[in-house]
């Protein structure tokens, strides 16, 4: 299609910049293995690539490049306000690759980060030591699939079985991977852990096809959660951001019908609901340069920790509440 | 608009033949040429000449998502691979005094080969590479491409701003002839021209949100109500997220700005008639 416009873009990760001390990383190593073809530039540092000024997160979608770096501490983060902690207590998360392969039209990531580009940190042991030592004091809720989804990286770099691996090896540790991917046959050969929840984000077909460009659509999502059920993995449903649309109430009556039809609730961990909000300045910095979706043209309010939602939100979150709990108990749904 | 920065004449005259360029009417400080949504400057050597002259050209100008600027000159080859007369799009700027680097963003497809240059302040000698006193971090070396890359980033994104090079020697060169440097150039030009209707295309394709009949239309609300800046800025982006929302053209608002306003207050209460129909659907 673009070239009919008289223009040919480059494929995604046409170029790979390579910090100088990533060089001789093993994972390094492995993703140039996966990419012979793609354009190589040294560099000194991640940031002089991905924090340029005056990049176009829009253009850079298009073809997005990868870079390759090493993590410096720290390496994992507290849970902010605005996600859910699902009841626990020393809510932390991680961020060992940086951007999403999906092009969803709500997601935050465009306006917390000025380039589309992807950031790979080479150093995955650095987590796990980080974290190892963390764990030497307290018990820890840790969300690795932050700020990007891992699953949906794992051909290219296999951190969700890594994670899975190392979570598996812990006792006070839970994790938590959130993915969109259907990409799950690539984990399916670990054995299930305790200490891992599977935590995919659902949304009806409509909004899937409308709003969350390049992700899977919702009937291959839902195939895979009950795959994943079925292999005996801790499910998480993640029911957000739900979206405002003309006809939602409908929409997301008969999506909630689907998914239950598609997959045992018996089966499930826990879930959550959560209704679009964002941070007020991200949601002012993208709705400046996003006018290609409606996403952020409903009326909403900002509340005083700052965070934009529909004015609707509470009624939105009751009424999905209210159908959820035909199909789960009350003590698994969250948000 | 396709901003054009060579650092000779020769170097220019091959892209001013090929898109008919004519040579504007005051050279008082720069001799620029323009046609066919292009402007091309001759800077002179040296990248604080290249710089002064992309601002020269960037500075005071509407510079949208439309906008794209090109060096084109010629550079040296630090090693022997690629034969001279080939060309070069620039994949990463490293400036030799000061040893910071830039990156613009390589996001079409092209013809060239792709390489990293670095900007010196004084032509490389082969000996002095050979001997040790220069020590290169790059593929190329030339004397504009960081000053240039410099000043063109502070009006323009990474993917609007494209350095060319033309392999011109191997750092062995004693003098150039203005004759081989146009040949060089004459012979790239066409690939040149290729690929900068991409950009220019690429750079287009941004469909805004407003046609031009829209946007007079909402002048004109502005201006017959009297709104002050705030309610122009308020009446846009409400127009805009009419617009978004209901993929509709913007509705017929002549019954409530049919009156006559004579002051404020009346252009107020028109105004907060526009917002309801805007918000209603």
């Amino acid at each position: 299609m673009r070239e009919s416009k008289g223009y040919s873009l480059q494929s995604k990760f046409s170029h790979i910049y390579i910090e100088q001390k990533a060089l001789s990383y093993p994972v390094t190593r492995h993703i140039l293995e996966h990419f012979p073809r793609s354009v190589k530039v040294v560099i000194q540092h991640y940031k002089d690539v991905f924090n340029r000024p005056h990049q176009n997160f829009r253009r850079q979608k298009d073809s997005p490049k990868l870079i390759l770096a090493v993590k410096e501490e720290p390496f994992f983060y507290q849970g902010p306000e605005i996600c859910e902690d699902f009841g626990n207590k020393n809510f932390y998360y991680t961020s060992c690759i940086l951007n999403c392969l999906y092009d969803c039209h709500y997601c935050y990531l465009q306006g917390l980060y000025t380039s589309a580009n992807i950031v790979i940190f080479v150093n995955i042991e650095d987590f796990f030591k980080a974290v190892g030592k963390l764990l030497e004091h307290e018990s820890l809720y840790l969300c690795v699939s932050y700020d990007t989804d891992l699953l949906a990286f794992e051909g290219i770099v296999p951190y969700a079985s890594r994670w899975i691996d190392f979570a598996s090896s812990k006792q006070n540790l839970s994790i938590e991977l959130r993915t969109r991917s259907v990409n799950y046959e690539a984990i399916r050969g670990l054995k299930p852990a305790e200490q891992v929840i599977l935590a995919w984000s659902l949304s009806p077909q409509e909004v899937a096809q409308r709003y969350e460009s390049l992700a899977p659509s919702l009937e291959a999502r839902l195939l895979a959660v009950k795959a994943a059920v079925e292999d005996g993995w801790k499910v998480r449903l993640c029911f957000e951001p739900i979206l405002k649309m003309q006809g939602w109430q409908e929409i997301y009556s008969e999506f909630l019908n689907n998914v239950f039809a598609t997959i045992p609730a018996e089966g499930i961990f826990d879930a959550n609901i959560g209704v679009f909000r964002m941070n007020r300045e991200q949601f002012k910095r993208i709705s400046r340069f996003r006018m290609d979706t409606d996403v952020f043209v409903y009326p909403m309010m900002c509340s005083e920790e700052g965070i934009m939602s529909y004015v609707e939100e509470k009624e939105m979150k009751d009424f999905i509440r209210q159908k959820l709990v035909r199909y789960l108990p009350e003590h698994k749904i969250y948000g | 608009m396709i901003y054009i920065v060579t650092a000779l004449p020769w170097e220019a005259r091959p892209i001013i033949d090929r898109y008919n360029l004519k040579r504007e009417g005051d050279p008082r400080y720069f001799p620029v040429f323009s046609g066919n949504d292009m402007r091309l400057i001759v800077s002179g050597v040296g990248k604080i000449a290249s710089s002064i002259a992309a601002t020269y050209l960037l500075a005071g100008e509407e510079t949208g998502q439309d906008t794209a600027i090109v060096n084109i000159g010629l550079c040296g080859a630090v090693n022997q691979e690629h034969p001279i007369g080939t060309s070069v799009l620039v994949n990463k700027i490293v400036d030799h005094e000061t040893g910071n680097e830039y990156y613009p963003d390589i996001l079409l497809k092209h013809p060239f080969i792709e390489g990293s240059i670095e900007t010196h302040s004084r032509v490389v000698r082969r000996e002095n590479v050979d001997g040790g006193q220069t020590r290169i971090l790059a593929d190329y070396v030339d004397m504009e491409a960081s000053g240039f890359y410099q000043a063109a980033v502070r009006f323009l994104s990474p993917h609007q701003i494209y350095v060319i090079k033309i392999i011109s020697d191997y750092l062995d060169v004693k003098d150039f002839h203005k004759d081989r440097v146009t040949g060089w150039i004459a012979r790239a030009v066409d690939d040149i021209y290729g690929f900068l209707e991409q950009v220019r295309m690429f750079c287009k394709s941004n469909e805004p949100v407003f046609s031009e009949a829209e946007q007079c239309y909402l002048e004109n609300i502005k201006e017959r109500l009297r709104l002050t800046v705030t309610q122009g800025h308020q009446l846009v982006d409400l127009a805009r997220k009419y617009k978004i929302r209901t993929g509709k053209p913007l509705p017929d608002f002549s019954d409530v700005i049919g009156i006559e306003v004579k002051v404020k207050a009346e252009g107020r209460k028109a105004f907060e008639g526009i917002k309801r129909i805007l918000t209603a659907e």
